[in-house]
């Protein structure tokens, strides 16, 4: 289960906070979407998750099945589950997709008590899960996400996600740049992960990413705070209403 | 010509130079005249070099080939020039431990042992009967008439510090020959190792010539003996010049790999490529992990002098602690429908500096150049340093010519990218430097070769 406590958040080379007092409970095997305007600490929430640098928790806690992630170095995250499929994935020039596949997934396999995988296996288990994903085995062996078209690298990342088995997956504006035939694709691949061990945090602007991704609970977030929470039909209740209300409440 | 009567050194009239270097480098030359190989005209070309570099000494930073590089504040510590002679000659286990991955590389290997050759440590089976080599010194010593064109007066463009001193001291190298149409099937491998602790200039000349329709893979690595790393010191100096002529139709792949960081090493390659021809230049230069300053000035210099060749000179350079590494180039494009690659990564940490020169001249009636230039520095410490300037002079019409460059640290988004997947900060930096060294090192077509370059660097990294 995640819970976030009363969360106080900031750039750290700034004063004004952007995260101001942000309580969330996601109980395992749930997917919760986190829907607001442009601005509203969206991203920044994902990021403080999964343990970015440059921001700067100045009160409250974010508890993961108990224990406090905050002073956890981002790939000690990763190995206790937590993965963010990022709005804009990195290229990597240089790094073949294989290479960097296979040192991420061995690198958390390690942390977790299991052994390394052989390449016979590696090899298997990527050309089973990239076949999902309408990914081949040739794509992963340019550099990572070097040319890759936007539908190419959000598949490109939920291929990493299955891949890493994490236990907490933040999906930060997975259908950014997306088409309607990419948005299936992915949000298929997103589905599929779905489990009673896994908790989702689906973030978005837009209530469409949620006719194929359906979430358990939705909550509004603008100015850093939750201000509304409720079921799948508060997404299409804002898709209608827009988020001009909340906007005004946070001013 | 080997009875022939040597000359009387003519002492010019004394010149003011500057440095106890400069007049210690005079007083050597005037010291080591009568051993050095080579009379009658060997002889006159060596006295001519030292004319020139007594009359102008080692260049200033006023000089703007060496604005980055101040040889005379670099070299003058202590300085005791003496022309190293081998003390005693390593075993092949003992070469092989020094080269590292590079002792991989299969095939003919021709080893220098501190300047001068030893053919108990080279490996001429292999060669096949396409190549043909010998070492310089014993050919210096016979002075024949064929060879004197290769030491002609502007042959290797304007003298400078380096290539004078070269020719002043040179005392032995690798003569190495391709047979037109033919193709030396093992890559080539010269070897030069530093065996004796004492300080001293080791003075190599090679020279390299690909006759037409001919093919070659040469590596050139500078090695030092484990057992005297740790005295290896700015006053051990290596002056090394390759001249390189590739005929029409030829190709060489021409690779060096200097690992000898701590010591000062002065290198030129000076190469002509004729028509329909190609040059691949790489260079590799990792500094080794020790208290002591090293330099590393690398020339290069080549004139495109026959239409529709290709040129690709690329490299990557490694230092950390006060080591200094400068590659200083010179792409001359004298005739049509030529083109020029040049790609150069840099990994620089401690208070390390980087200086990469490149100067692409497009002559008259050099029409449809097209020449690209690229310089980045990847920086790991605040206190490291790089400085790129590039030059491009324009002659002529209808040309496409490019350059760029970047310095910078290890991108903040690539390493969380790489920590958010569970990777260790410690190997996220290792995959991300060795991703950006790696670019360049790809250039390198043999894949024997490249994988031992790319291992040359995992070392490199391995030691911060």
């Amino acid at each position: 289960m995640l819970e976030i406590r009363d969360l106080h958040v900031k750039l750290s080379d700034e004063d004004k906070p952007i995260i101001k007092g942000l309580s969330l409970i996601v109980p395992k095997g749930e997917v919760h979407a986190v829907m607001g305007p442009n601005g509203s600490g969206k991203s920044t929430l994902a990021h403080v998750l999964a343990g970015r640098g440059g921001y700067e928790v100045t009160g409250g806690d974010i508890l993961w099945n108990g224990e406090s992630l905050l002073d956890l170095a981002p790939d000690v995250r990763a190995a206790k589950g937590v993965f963010l499929a990022f709005q804009y994935p990195m290229e990597i020039p240089g790094v073949a997709g294989l290479t960097f596949l296979r040192t991420a997934m061995n690198s958390v396999r390690k942390k977790r008590g299991l052994k390394e995988l052989t390449t016979p296996e590696f090899i298997k288990v990527v050309r089973e899960k990239g076949a999902k994903l309408n990914i081949d085995i040739d794509m992963l062996k340019r550099p990572v996400n070097v040319g890759f078209s936007g539908g190419e690298k959000k598949r490109a990342e939920i291929l990493q996600m299955a891949l890493l088995e994490p236990t907490l997956c933040v999906l930060d504006e997975t259908d950014s740049g997306l088409d309607i035939d990419a948005l299936k694709i992915v949000s298929d691949g997103v589905n599929a992960l779905r489990s009673p061990e896994r908790s989702m945090i689906v973030i978005t602007h837009y209530q469409r990413l949620l006719n194929y991704i359906v979430p358990d609970r939705v909550h509004v977030l603008a100015a850093g705070v939750i201000h509304k929470s409720g079921g799948k039909e508060l997404a299409l209740e804002l898709e209608k209403s827009g988020y001009a209300g909340y906007q005004t409440k946070a001013a | 010509m080997s009875n022939a009567v040597m000359p009387k050194l003519v002492v010019p009239a004394p010149k003011p130079l500057k440095t106890a270097l400069e007049r210690a480098l005079a007083d050597a030359f005037a010291g080591a005249y009568n051993t050095l190989p080579g009379s009658g005209w060997v002889a006159r070309v060596r006295s001519d070099a030292m004319a020139w570099f007594e009359a102008n000494g080692l260049p200033s930073r006023r000089v703007e080939e060496f604005k980055y590089t101040d040889l005379r504040e670099r070299l003058k510590n202590g300085f005791a020039p003496a022309v190293a002679a081998p003390v005693e000659v390593p075993t092949t286990a003992e070469v092989d431990v020094a080269l590292g991955p590079l002792a991989r590389i299969a095939g003919p290997r021709l080893v220098f042992v501190d300047g001068v050759y030893s053919a108990e440590l080279s490996r001429t089976s292999g060669l096949g009967d396409a190549v043909e080599q010998m070492p310089l010194a014993p050919l210096l010593r016979k002075a024949p008439g064929w060879l004197e064109g290769k030491f002609a007066s502007g042959r290797l463009g304007e003298a400078n510090a380096l290539t004078s001193l070269n020719t002043a001291f040179m005392s032995d190298g690798l003569m190495i020959k391709i047979k037109p149409g033919r193709r030396a099937e093992q890559p080539v491998m010269v070897v030069n190792v530093r065996a004796s602790a004492m300080a001293g200039m080791v003075v190599t000349r090679n020279i390299v010539a690909l006759e037409p329709g001919s093919a070659m893979t040469l590596v050139e690595a500078f090695v030092v003996l484990p057992t005297v790393t740790s005295t290896v010191t700015s006053t051990m100096l290596t002056s090394v010049l390759t001249d390189v002529t590739i005929a029409d139709g030829a190709s060489l792949d021409h690779i060096k790999c200097a690992l000898d960081g701590a010591s000062s090493h002065l290198s030129s390659w000076i190469a002509k490529v004729g028509a329909n021809a190609s040059y691949r230049a790489f260079q590799l230069t990792a500094g080794q992990l020790t208290a002591n300053p090293g330099l590393a000035r690398h020339d290069i210099s080549v004139e495109m002098a026959g239409a529709n060749s290709k040129l690709d000179i690329s490299g990557a350079f490694l230092a950390r602690g006060t080591q200094h590494i400068d590659t200083t180039l010179v792409v001359d494009h004298t005739v049509p429908h030529c083109e020029s690659r040049e790609l150069f990564k840099g990994v620089l940490d401690g208070r390390a500096r980087g200086v990469f020169q490149g100067k692409i001249i497009v002559r008259p009636g050099a029409d449809k150049t097209d020449g690209k230039q690229m310089a980045r520095a990847l920086l790991l410490s605040e206190d490291a340093e790089f400085d790129s300037k590039p030059e491009l002079e324009i002659y002529a019409d209808d040309v496409v010519c490019g350059h760029g460059a970047t310095a910078a640290a290890l991108d903040d988004n690539l390493m969380f990218y790489c920590r958010s997947r569970g990777i260790p900060e410690a190997e996220a930096r290792t995959l991300l430097i060795e991703a950006f060294i790696g670019d360049a090192i790809d250039k390198v077509e043999d894949e024997a070769v490249r994988s031992t370059l790319m291992d040359v660097s995992r070392v490199w990294l391995s030691q911060s």
